[in-house]
């Protein structure tokens, strides 16, 4: 191994692993049986331990940052489920996450490839408002009826597969709800503190009703809540893309415009944003005080671990009567280790059933992209899942992360399964009453 | 360096989905979990029928290819690493039970079914197949045939071997051999069977496992006992085992494995003990009472300093599995864990941990010890930095004189993990020249060529198999 003061053996110096990240691992094996693409591949270059050992050897000069290790750092899901699974405490999500920022810088994209990335992660992403007005054409499209067209006629099984997946995995679009959320919802009942509510962009385009019952929730909960509307993107997508440095600006962005607010919490309903938000500290490590991003990190809560951690006012809730069964979403289950806050969620809402499906924290194969860029071994991976849903004879599948949630109705709808798919915040909404 | 038409040849008998040459794929193929030892084979194949076997080692053959059998690479000694190059053969794909009998109360199956799938398997017939090495979640039979594992219940079940009917198994002559069967009894000739076992891959290639079920103990009960001093823990073990108790599972942990494996699980260990005792008694229900009353009258003679009882399976369960992360866990501190598997008589129990703790002292080092107490296997671990060479040669100096320690009193080098590449000169000291000579007359019987896994268990004496050793990584291409 060389390593020089700023470069790891064949890394470039810009956004590398660090040696000791991928030492770290013992090679016990206890990760493969967790990991969805070892699951499908048998090979044991797509699993954590082949992807830590890939990027050791490229560290160890052993091996040059070989198309194929980009390859792997893409095929990865990021699920984190190997991270929940190692006793050691390797993190093989975060070392391939930080292997796709080193792909672009060895394998730069054509002039296209590159200025249509640019676009969308530095422009539009970055950007609420254009990310908005980006949408209408969607929403025309849908409210035209040439959506029902298309779907019935087949139409779009001569585009290439992954568009058709995704025009199928658009749910029905209401009107995006940031601009006509309140900036400050006053809190009901007796007032147990104010809080930051970070909605998401997904949440705000493609799932308006969720959040906008996660607020209301909140104020019933005592709670006031301020919704900054010029927060950005939270930096998740960048960071799956290997753009570390568009991530590290929106997360400045966002560190000092929730800091600023004065709340005692920063509240998020996506599982996506929350695990990036709490990863603040450590992409932003060295770029901004240790003491902001310490102060920031211990506000962020995802709003099952917030609610849980408050304690739910139950009185007056409404039953809901019907059976659920819970789909982790990995980004909560593994990267942010909530798995019991959920579940003690559904309990608490009176009527409700909770009936645990088999691999409950099993991914669902939607993974941010990787669900449009290998829509064949995404398919493979649903339906593990749906199988696993279709066992338990709930009535509804209840999730709480929108990457989840479109792959989910998607594939349910596509199966011919009778669940519906909802948010955990949707069902609490229902309970909340008006 | 394997022709390109030996790999062409390969894909056709193998279909190209199970042949793998490319470096990256090579590169993730030819380590385990023992640290420090990582070559690079030439080729890998992934058969999953008996003829696809059959046609590999032939193809490795006349490219006189070493063939080295791999299942899911979790062993602890370098068994399945391919020290010489050569093909990996890999049977992880190999991995269906192909029958549970209930009649006769044994499971058959393929070498690449995973250990936990067994269990469950049998488990749904209300069957029990008890060996359970700390990585069977993901490690293979044929992986713990060849290495003979042990596990949490080897106390009173006994381990890999112990559970072994027949065996089928490939020679490099391209002959299958067949050794035992369902019947209880067999004493047909030389046990070729029990060679097999532990033989680590190098007699033959194993590619079907029968093995005996038994019905699962009606109840059980677990205790945990924490203690001020790791050698009361070691007298409590002794204590019980002279009480003529035997319980199914009597796990020990030091210290600095209760707190590594605390960090991981979060299930309240107490990180300020010297050392925790993980006992479980199971049976007919009488039995159990009985016995859990002798297993608690024991630990507060000794003076055990807390006394915990489970309240029910599942919490039972979460610290057996809690147990099974202790090695993996310790990685956690440092980047190297160098694990040791010596095993000594149950009555030098307090005495093993007083010179680990004393070779600790002398040689400056940092060591989280674990294991199978009621065994009297213990895995001393030295949590170190293989970058740092003056520390692993003090690790170094601190097993050479404990293993003199524990030969001199009757024990073994190893009580579950094997040989493999790690122990070859503590096995040489154990057994002899004579003993080393009579095991390479045994291995000439089965592979006159020497093609199968070879540079295991003992030297053959060829300068190249301990340079490479030394080298740590050879890139073969």
């Amino acid at each position: 191994m060389s390593r020089t003061e700023d470069k790891l053996g064949n890394f470039t110096p810009q956004d590398a692993p660090t040696y000791e990240a991928v030492l770290q691992c013992m090679r016990c094996g206890f990760c493969l049986p967790t990991c969805p693409t070892f699951a499908l591949t048998g090979r044991e270059r797509s699993s954590p331990r082949g992807r830590v050992a890939l990027a050791r050897a490229v560290a160890e000069q052993q091996l040059e940052f070989t198309a194929a290790v980009k390859e792997e750092s893409f095929f990865c899901l990021d699920c984190r489920a190997c991270t929940t699974a190692c006793p050691s405490g390797v993190r093989a999500g975060e070392v391939m996450e930080i292997c796709r920022s080193q792909s672009h810088q060895q394998f730069p994209l054509g002039h296209v490839g590159k200025s249509f990335r640019e676009f969308i992660l530095q422009r539009m992403l970055p950007d609420p408002d254009l990310l908005e007005k980006s949408m209408l054409p969607a929403r025309l499209y849908q409210r035209l009826g040439i959506q029902w067209l298309v779907r019935h006629s087949k139409l779009l099984k001569l585009g290439p597969a992954w568009m058709e997946k995704a025009e199928g995995m658009m749910p029905h679009l209401g009107k995006p709800l940031r601009p006509q959320l309140a900036e400050l919802t006053p809190a009901r009942g007796e007032e147990r503190g104010r809080v930051g509510f970070f909605l998401g962009c997904v949440m705000t385009l493609m799932y308006p009703e969720v959040s906008r019952q996660t607020v209301r929730v909140l104020a019933h909960q005592g709670f006031e809540v301020v919704t900054p509307k010029q927060a950005k993107c939270c930096g998740a997508p960048h960071l799956s893309e290997g753009d570390r440095q568009s991530a590290r600006e929106l997360a400045m962005f966002n560190l000092d415009l929730f800091l600023a607010q004065d709340v005692d919490y920063i509240v998020t309903d996506c599982a996506g944003c929350g695990a990036a938000l709490k990863e603040y500290e450590e992409l932003l490590e060295g770029a901004a005080e240790h003491e902001k991003l310490a102060r920031f990190r211990g506000k962020v809560r995802d709003i099952s671990e917030f609610l849980s951690e408050v304690g739910l006012r139950s009185a007056g809730l409404k039953p809901v009567n019907r059976s659920v069964t819970y789909h982790e979403p990995c980004h909560l289950c593994h990267a942010q280790g909530i798995s019991r806050q959920p579940r003690e969620l559904l309990g608490q809402i009176p009527g409700v059933e909770l009936r645990e499906m088999n691999e409950a924290s099993w991914c669902c194969g939607s993974a941010a992209t990787w669900g449009l860029k290998f829509s064949k071994e995404s398919r493979q991976v649903l339906d593990r899942k749906l199988e696993n849903v279709k066992q338990t004879g709930a009535e509804i599948l209840v999730t709480a992360n929108p990457g989840c949630q479109l792959q989910l109705a998607w594939g349910a709808r596509e199966a011919g399964l009778k669940q519906e798919v909802r948010h955990l915040m949707e069902l609490l909404g229902e309970a909340t009453p008006e | 360096m394997i022709s390109r038409t030996a790999i062409a040849h390969l894909q056709e008998k193998l279909g190209a989905t199970n042949v793998a040459y490319e470096k990256e794929d090579l590169l993730v193929l030819g380590y385990d979990a023992t640290p420090g030892v990582h070559h690079l084979p030439e080729v890998a194949v992934f058969p999953t029928t008996m003829a696809a076997v059959l046609a590999a080692m032939e193809i490795a053959l006349r490219e006189g290819l070493p063939i080295v059998p791999r299942g899911s690479g979790t062993g602890l000694s370098g068994g399945s690493v391919p020290v010489k190059g050569g093909m990996v053969l890999c049977l992880n794909r190999m991995n269906r039970i192909l029958e549970i009998d209930e009649e006769n109360l044994t499971a058959t199956c393929e070498a690449g079914v995973v250990t936990l799938d067994l269990f469950n398997a049998t488990a749904t017939k209300g069957l029990f197949y008890p060996p359970d090495p700390g990585s069977q979640k993901i490690s293979t039979l044929g992986g713990n045939v060849m290495e003979d594992a042990g596990g949490l219940r080897g106390l009173k079940y006994g381990v890999t071997r112990d559970y072994v009917m027949a065996l089928k198994c490939v020679l490099p002559d391209g002959s299958i051999l067949t050794t035992g069967g369902k019947s209880v009894k067999d004493v047909a000739g030389y046990a070729f069977k029990d060679l097999l076992v532990g033989s680590e891959g190098t007699l033959g290639i194993i590619t079907e496992v029968t093995v005996k079920l038994i019905p699962p103990p009606q109840a059980k009960r677990t205790f945990l006992a924490y203690f001020d001093d790791i050698r009361t823990a070691g007298a409590a073990v002794s204590k019980i085992i002279a009480a003529k108790i035997i319980p199914s599972t009597m796990e020990i942990m030091d210290r600095a494995t209760i707190n590594c494996v605390e960090d991981y699980v979060k299930i309240g260990l107490p990180r300020q003990m010297a050392a925790l005792l993980l006992i479980e008694v199971d049976g007919h229900p009488a039995m159990v009472a009985e016995e859990a009353e002798g297993v608690e009258a024991i630990l507060k003679a000794v003076k055990a300093a807390e006394i915990h009882v489970a309240k029910d399976a599942e919490e039972a369960a979460q610290l057996a599995a809690a147990r099974r992360t202790a090695l993996s866990a310790l990685a956690r501190v440092s980047p190297t864990t160098l694990l040791e598997d010596a095993t000594v008589p149950r009555s030098m129990l307090a005495e093993t941990f007083a010179e680990i703790e004393r070779l600790t002292e002398k040689y400056r080092l940092k060591v989280g010890t674990f294991g199978h107490a009621g065994d009297g296997n213990l895995h001393p671990t030295v949590l170190c930095d293989e970058r740092n060479a003056e520390e692993m040669q003090r690790a170094h100096a601190f097993y050479d004189d404990l293993y003199a320690k524990v030969l001199g009193w009757g024990g073994t080098v190893s009580g579950e993990h094997g040989i493999g590449l790690a122990k070859k000169e503590y096995l040489a000291r154990q057994i002899g020249a004579g003993g080393v000579r009579v095991m390479k007359r045994i291995k000439d019987a089965f592979d006159p060529e020497g093609r199968l896994n070879p540079g295991k268990i003992f030297d053959e004496h060829d300068p190249c198999t301990r340079a490479h050793v030394e080298e740590g990584f050879r890139v073969s291409h």
